[in-house]
């Protein structure tokens, strides 16, 4: 560098560093949740593991290798697009769409509103109303969504916790339908509320708690062919856990209910059948598919083992699978694509029995409709070309990949216990499992700003002079249409009945009984969500709105 | 902490969330950092209505708000904090955003009265040099050098 000219080093030097920065290296040994890695693995590093005890066939207990003999062969995954914005109509549109694409059922979120419980017409929360989802305030509501649907023999999977197993089974129980018969599914854990983000305010623990297992205990017993999605894992892994953390917390969760539904007198052969775990696909791979692995063989053992489940299905655990949203940057979103392929893939290596996969604009606002065909076709290229589907286990018998399904499930087991100790209810309220959240969010946002991790787009590699990205968008008019229908309905309605089961209602949730059936009853009466919930929250003390601005229409008078 | 920085009082951040968004993971991670450069953070967490936030503001003598916003109504819940902010006199006290922040969107954010937008890809370190400048008092730049 010495002997040449002066004036040429900044060039030479501006080229060095362009080659450096679009050069593909190793920069991290670990995996995304920490798990160091060997430089190779051999039989030595997995010589304890015993395949009938750790891992069985395919089908077999404990189900590490997967919950069917032939998986994808004899069942295909489900490919999942999830729809939900504005009004009713707005979103039966984009259904309807969907399946025009490709999209195998139908899958529905509801808006921030209706995800709390809260009516349209809020007095300060009105503008969030039919965002991120469809805004279902009442049984009407719903019949206009899921007009010409026959909800016994159409599977809708609804991508929500509260009111809306209540709402369905108000519908179909006006409709006369057989309960018996009801398809579906939805998420029933309340408790993973509290810590995703509704916070004390909106879902105390406990409450939370119990009316997941009035929930799980209602459909078990009314509806057995309705599918629980339970524990809601994804959010809780969202908001700040390891893939072995995502284990222990679901896990936690699912152990009090079903300690919780055992004290009821219902045994674990007759809830387990129905659960579903509802989880993450983050962007490690093979950490991820060492995690399905795992979750299925601590989920049997702890069926079997602990619970003394004898039915295989109870044993047997299938998995819903969201890809991870919090993988997803805003910078030069087209690489979400790539980052959801892979995510995907993961997840189908690792014998899911669902998948929805993000679209790559989920970081900036809900799909449009490129995003969501593009999502569907990443689906499809892993089926038809890719050879995802082919075999079952694919990644069974590495022993890299054997030694990090031993290595989460051990970090699984040892943070179960420690909530245990503690007490999973305890450790919520008291913000413990929140502050491992934080710290968690905390570590890995230290190691970006000192460049430790790396993310591409946003602490290395970052697009110059990108155009900001186009958004969704949909015509407000339905929307403001809807709110008006709302308020018109609410004033024609028969006040009596009403009112009775309102009554009824706060009776039954004071005495803590199980407030399902009156929560319908209520429904089919046309009361709201608002009204109903709100109910239930004065019945256990709290007031009426989480965000005291509305009082309650009604007069409540104890035993 | 530098010895230089604790002989003033510290920023005073207030950092809350409006509306019906759930999404507080970064928020709380802000919380977490700016802690790290000697700000004292009261964090009110979500759920927040624009009142609660100006009655805070008050009874904590907050030097700066930070709210945090994954919804697409940012905007509204925004000019109507602001509304409340001068309703009550307190609207000399600087308010920033961060979250899913459209660049469309800042010209307008900017109008009603936000003074700093650090949507995606935002570093603490530009954070911590806005709130030195807007509150004209010492931060500790280097969270290392103040822990």
């Amino acid at each position: 560098m010495g002997d040449k000219p002066r004036s040429e080093a900044p060039l030479e030097s501006g080229i060095r560093d362009r080659i450096e920065d679009v050069s593909v290296k190793l920069s991290r040994t670990a995996t995304w949740s920490g798990i160091e890695t060997q430089p190779s693995y051999s039989p030595a590093d997995v010589a304890d593991l015993d395949y009938a005890r750790d891992l069985g066939d395919p089908g077999q207990y404990p189900y590490t290798r997967g919950a069917f003999p032939e998986m994808y062969r004899s069942r295909m995954w489900t490919l999942r697009n999830i729809v939900g914005y504005g009004a009713p109509e707005d979103t039966r549109e984009g259904i309807e769409r969907a399946l025009a694409m490709g999209s195998a059922g139908i899958s529905i979120v509801l808006d921030t509103l209706s995800q709390e419980a809260i009516d349209p017409d809020h007095p300060l929360l009105s503008a969030d109303a039919g965002q991120e989802g469809c805004s279902l305030p009442t049984v009407r509501d719903l019949e206009v969504l899921l007009q010409g649907i026959d909800v016994t023999q159409t599977d809708v999977a609804w991508h929500s916790t509260m009111m809306v197993y209540p709402l369905v089974v108000a519908m179909a129980t006006k409709q006369g339908r057989d309960l018996s018969k009801l398809q579906g599914s939805h998420m029933p854990d309340h408790l993973q509320l509290r810590l995703a983000g509704w916070g004390e305010a909106i879902m105390p623990a406990a409450l939370g708690h119990r009316t997941t297992v009035d929930c799980v205990e209602y459909a078990v017993r009314h509806s057995p062919r309705w599918a629980l999605g339970c524990p809601q894992a994804y959010d809780l892994r969202e908001r700040g856990l390891s893939a072995a953390g995502e284990i222990a917390v679901g896990m936690a969760i699912i152990k009090q209910t079903l300690r919780d539904l055992e004290a009821r007198g219902m045994t674990v052969d007759q809830v387990a059948p129905s659960l579903a775990w509802v989880s993450a696909a983050d962007i490690d791979f093979f950490e991820e598919i060492a995690k399905f692995r795992a979750l299925r063989r601590v989920w049997a053992r702890t069926m079997k083992e602990g619970f003394g489940a004898q039915d295989p299905r109870s044993m047997r655990l299938r998995v819903a699978c969201h890809t991870a949203g919090r993988s997803l940057v805003y910078p030069q979103p087209q690489n979400n694509l790539t980052r959801a392929a892979v995510e995907t893939l993961a997840a189908l290596l690792g014998g899911v029995q669902s998948v929805e996969t993000c679209t790559y604009d989920e970081p900036i606002c809900i799909p449009t409709e490129e995003a969501r065909e593009l999502a569907t076709r990443t689906h499809q290229i892993l089926a038809h070309e890719v050879g995802a589907a082919r075999t079952a286990d694919p990644l069974g018998g590495s022993w890299y990949v054997e030694s990090l399904t031993n290595r989460v499930e051990t970090d699984a087991l040892a943070m179960l216990d420690r909530i245990e100790t503690m007490g999973l209810i305890k450790a919520i309220e008291d913000g413990t499992i929140e502050s491992w959240m934080d710290d968690y969010n905390y570590k890995i946002k230290r190691e970006l700003e000192r460049g430790e991790r790396i993310i591409v787009g946003v602490n290395r590699f970052v697009p110059k002079d990108a155009a900001p990205p186009k958004r969704f968008s949909f015509e407000p008019a339905r929307m403001q249409a809807h709110i008006r229908r709302f308020t018109e309905r609410q004033a024609a309605r028969d006040r009596a009945v009403l009112e009775a089961r309102i009554a009824e209602l706060f009776l039954i949730a004071q005495r803590r009984e199980n407030s399902h059936q009156a929560m319908i009853d209520a429904l089919i009466a046309d009361a709201s969500i608002g009204e109903v919930w709100g109910t239930v929250r004065v019945a256990n003390g709290l007031p009426y709105d989480p965000f005291r601005a509305v009082e309650s229409p009604f007069r409540y008078s104890g035993p | 902490m530098t010895g230089a920085a604790m002989s003033v009082a510290p920023i005073r951040c207030l950092l809350a969330m409006l509306g019906t968004d759930v999404h507080s993971k970064g928020i709380r991670t802000l919380a977490r950092l700016l802690r790290d450069h000697g700000v004292e953070v009261i964090y009110l967490g979500e759920h927040n209505t624009a009142d609660g936030i100006v009655n805070a503001m008050i009874a904590e003598d907050v030097d700066v708000v930070g709210l945090s916003y994954s919804t697409a109504t940012y905007l509204i819940h925004t000019r109507n904090l602001l509304d409340k902010m001068r309703a009550a006199g307190v609207d000399d006290v600087p308010v920033m955003l961060g979250g899913l922040i459209h660049p469309d969107d800042e010209p307008a954010l900017l109008e009603v009265g936000v003074k700093g937008i650090f949507g995606p890809g935002s570093t603490t370190a530009q954070i911590v040099r806005f709130l030195g400048a807007v509150t004209g008092k010492p931060i500790a730049v280097d969270a290392a050098a103040a822990q």
